[in-house]
């Protein structure tokens, strides 16, 4: 009796020693969980190496797509990628980023250039405050940068040739006359647009059947600012006469022809050959809108501009040109890369 | 000897709760209390990292205001306000991150640093070319500080807007916790006061369950219930003290109460001893007057009966020793004490007849009987003793027809016996005398059969358990005397 009196005396003791404990941990439990989104008080994972991507077409998939294969790549090699200017709510240019990161002495450019005098000075700034510079996409090929990752670009200027000759051979045969060819390049010269536009053209003019058959024209479109581009494209498909075939070189090109051509009621009559595989321009290959693409491991890109500035840094040198692959994409091998419904942008 | 905790005094329990809910409640507001507190000082200091920043950008504000003041007018003031506007921004910008990490803002922070130590060194050297008065020189380089006071501006603005998205956020979500904690306290103290109640009660109801059923016991034995079970007593604190003395008070009572049980027995069989005494008493006095009775009478009639065989011839004497024979039967058979009143009527017919042939038929016998009364109970040797006092005292000596009348009718519910005779009669003195029993017996008197009148009133008295049981009429000298007595119904005479 006596026993069993202590064991329900204990029995309290053990409840109130209980009910405080669970008040005491449901109060520590609560503020730990709660202090925890405290960013301040997180521990973020910190990284050795700090390298920037410079480019004046952040948002588009192409150079998201690069981004994120530097990113990834750079995060697993201690090294923190940034898409400069992703956070500034201004909008700069490149040479303004450029600036930017030479002072804010990154670790790493990795940058679209262009083939102006500019760029060229800016990159030798850049290593001149030994900060390393690859060109990707784009080259300055005068200027003092350790490295360009590049799309096979004299492969993928046969690749369109092939298309266009292609097109225009069916074109031929139907009606017989000259078949316009519009290839869109930027104001600015780069590189990667000349070596394609150059070999359209050698291609072509090389060509014992197509010589005379083909006209190439090179369009420039306006870059100087933000919407230039689009105007431009628009004010192409105002004119008289419009090409039959036109050939973009860039994601947003390729994107603004494929919705002229919706807005303008010119499906059918004018051939697109496009450049990268977003979701939108594979759903216009899709609805045979635009005749074919090309798919740029835009991720490999990314890797192989961190992979040579990170080796750059190991042994002071590396080679200086890298090629990443392009494959093909038209409409017999568009279910391999896109189906209906998957799309999340759609042309309005 | 180490104490245990059901000894201390009842006080100290009570203490010991009240002190042990108290502590509970105590930790639990505390504990709440420093998470509640510990979450708003956190929202308090939720925006004070844009104070910095806005503190940073009126820094560097007042650096490029101060340097473009110096060029435009190359005064001392503006100089020193420089120095001092630069000492503060460098002071400002040192605080900042340096590491490279996956948080934007940090990342941000590492480049405003470093964009700021340019820009300083930018202006130090536009103001170092301005007072060297190369013209040429500071105009470029404050072109280019320019460019990068835009750039660090830019920077700050974005960084600003980007913690001041994460602070709303945290904020939002620190003021949701916030609130979320305030109903999880409410929420812990509510169920903390419920078990608290419940272990007070469930504890305090042990506390006083020894004395509830102490009560219990209490009322019992105030409604008179000695053999209630005792309490056990279960501490030594005040109630186990005061169902202690319970215990005892009880067990003395049951003491107390069976000592006066076996009294109160003792002298209850002493009482049935002494009645039982009584009876048998009566009983052998009874046994012993009739025994008395036989031997006198048996004389006197054996001497009749002889006088009889002397003077006549053998009938009669048939007869008579007939009814003696039937006397002494009676006499033999009924001595069972109570018969029926019709075997007593016939012992007097028998008697009666004995006697008219002593007093050679001078005694006129009526009987005035109804026959359906016959049946009740009556002793043995009542009705015969009255007809031989009659007898005896009443018509023996009178000169006149001697009339005894026997009658038994019924009055209301009683059966009454009636013993009249004509003779002498009797005084009120000697009437008193014989009721009261204090007539002295006259043994000398031969002629009886023993049974005198104090013994038939003695014995009805018994039998009919009642002390007025006979009446004696009489009216005067020569009237007579009638007894009389009553006997109640047997319930067969009514069928």
């Amino acid at each position: 009796m006596k026993r069993k009196h202590r064991g329900t005396r204990y029995f309290y003791i053990v409840t109130y020693i209980a009910m405080i404990l669970v008040t005491v941990i449901v109060t520590v439990g609560f503020l730990r969980v709660y202090l925890r989104t405290d960013p301040r008080s997180s521990r973020n994972e910190t990284y050795d190496k700090y390298y920037v991507l410079v480019t004046d077409d952040r948002e588009s998939a192409f150079w998201q797509s690069v981004y994120k294969g530097a990113s990834d790549y750079g995060l697993n090699h201690n090294v923190y990628v940034e898409s400069l200017g992703e956070g500034i709510s201004n909008d700069y240019t490149k040479a303004e980023l450029m600036r930017m990161a030479i002072a804010s002495k990154v670790d790493g450019i990795i940058l679209n250039a262009d083939e102006s005098e500019e760029m060229e000075q800016l990159i030798s700034e850049a290593m001149d405050a030994s900060i390393p510079v690859v060109t990707v996409n784009n080259d300055c090929s005068n200027s003092r940068r350790i490295s360009y990752v590049e799309v096979g670009n004299y492969n993928l200027s046969k690749e369109y040739s092939k298309q266009i000759m292609e097109i225009a051979g069916n074109m031929i045969t139907e009606e017989g006359q000259m078949v316009k060819v519009a290839v869109i390049v930027n104001s600015v010269p780069s590189s990667g647009q000349s070596i394609i536009s150059a070999g359209i053209q050698e291609s072509i003019e090389n060509s014992v059947d197509f010589s005379n058959l083909i006209s190439l024209d090179l369009v420039t479109v306006d870059e100087s600012n933000s919407f230039a581009v689009e105007e431009s494209i628009r004010d192409l498909f105002m004119q008289e006469s419009l090409p039959d075939i036109i050939v973009c070189l860039n994601e947003l090109d390729t994107t603004c022809v494929y919705q002229a051509v919706v807005d303008f009621n010119k499906v059918g009559q004018v051939h697109i050959l496009g450049y990268y595989d977003s979701t939108t321009i594979l759903q216009g290959i899709d609805r045979e809108i635009i005749d074919s693409t090309i798919k740029i491991d835009t991720v490999e890109m990314g890797e192989l501009a961190v992979e040579a500035l990170l080796s750059y840094e190991r042994v002071g040198f590396v080679n200086q040109y890298n090629t990443v692959d392009i494959i093909l994409i038209n409409n017999t091998n568009i279910r391999e890369y896109y189906t209906e419904g998957s799309n999340e942008t759609q042309v309005q | 000897m180490k104490h245990k905790f059901s000894d201390f005094p009842l006080q100290l329990k009570i203490a010991f709760i009240y002190v042990l809910s108290s502590v509970l409640i105590l930790v639990v507001n505390m504990s709440l209390l420093i998470g509640i507190t510990t979450v708003s000082a956190r929202l308090q200091r939720t925006y004070e990292d844009n104070l910095s920043l806005n503190e940073m950008t009126k820094a560097l504000s007042d650096v490029q205001s101060s340097m473009t003041q110096y060029l435009n007018v190359k005064s001392s003031d503006s100089l020193e306000e420089y120095y001092i506007s630069e000492q503060t921004y460098r002071n400002l910008i040192n605080e900042l991150n340096v590491e490279v990490t996956d948080s934007n803002a940090d990342v941000m922070q590492r480049n405003i640093k470093y964009m700021s130590e340019e820009y300083l060194d930018l202006v130090s050297q536009t103001v170092e070319a301005k007072r060297g008065r190369n013209v040429e020189k500071y105009r470029q380089r404050y072109e280019l500080a320019t460019e990068m006071y835009n750039f660090i501006n830019s920077y700050i603005d974005s960084l600003n807007t980007r913690q001041f998205e994460d602070n709303s956020k945290t904020y939002s979500e620190i003021s949701r916790s916030l609130r979320s904690m305030q109903n999880i306290s409410l929420i812990v103290i509510i169920a903390v006061i419920v078990t608290n109640a419940f272990a007070i009660i469930n504890y305090t109801g042990r506390l006083i369950r020894p004395l509830r059923v102490l009560s219990r016991s209490a009322d019992e034995v105030a409604k008179g219930n000695f053999d209630v079970e005792l309490p056990r007593v279960e501490s030594k604190d005040e109630i186990g003290v005061v169902t202690k003395a319970f215990n005892k008070m009880v067990v003395s009572i049951r003491n107390y109460i069976d000592q006066i049980k076996e009294n109160m027995e003792l002298e209850r069989q002493h009482k049935e001893k002494e009645l039982m005494m009584e009876t048998h008493l009566k009983d052998a006095q009874l046994k012993y007057l009739q025994a008395q009775i036989n031997p006198h009478f048996l004389f006197n009639t054996l001497n009749a009966g002889a006088q009889l065989a002397m003077m006549e011839g053998a009938d009669k004497t048939y007869e008579f020793v007939q009814n003696m024979s039937e006397f002494f039967r009676y006499n033999i058979n009924k001595n069972d004490e109570i018969i029926k009143l019709r075997d007593e009527i016939e012992l007097v017919n028998h008697y009666m007849f004995i006697i008219n042939v002593r007093f050679a038929g001078e005694i006129n016998f009526i009987k005035d009987i109804d026959e359906s009364l016959l049946d009740a109970d009556i002793p043995s040797m009542i009705i015969q003793p009255l007809v031989e006092n009659a007898v005896n005292h009443g018509v023996r000596n009178v000169e006149y027809d001697k009339v005894i009348t026997v009658s038994v009718k019924r009055v209301e519910n009683n059966v009454c016996v009636s013993v009249k005779d004509n003779g002498v009669g009797m005084s009120e003195e000697i009437i008193n005398e014989i009721l009261s029993g204090n007539k002295k017996k006259r043994t000398d008197s031969m002629d009886s059969n023993g049974v005198g009148l104090d013994n038939v009133i003695e014995r009805l008295k018994i039998f009919l358990d009642s002390d007025d049981v006979m009446s004696i009429v009489s009216e005067g000298k020569n009237k007579g005397t009638e007894f009389l007595f009553y006997l109640p119904v047997k319930e067969t005479d009514y069928v």
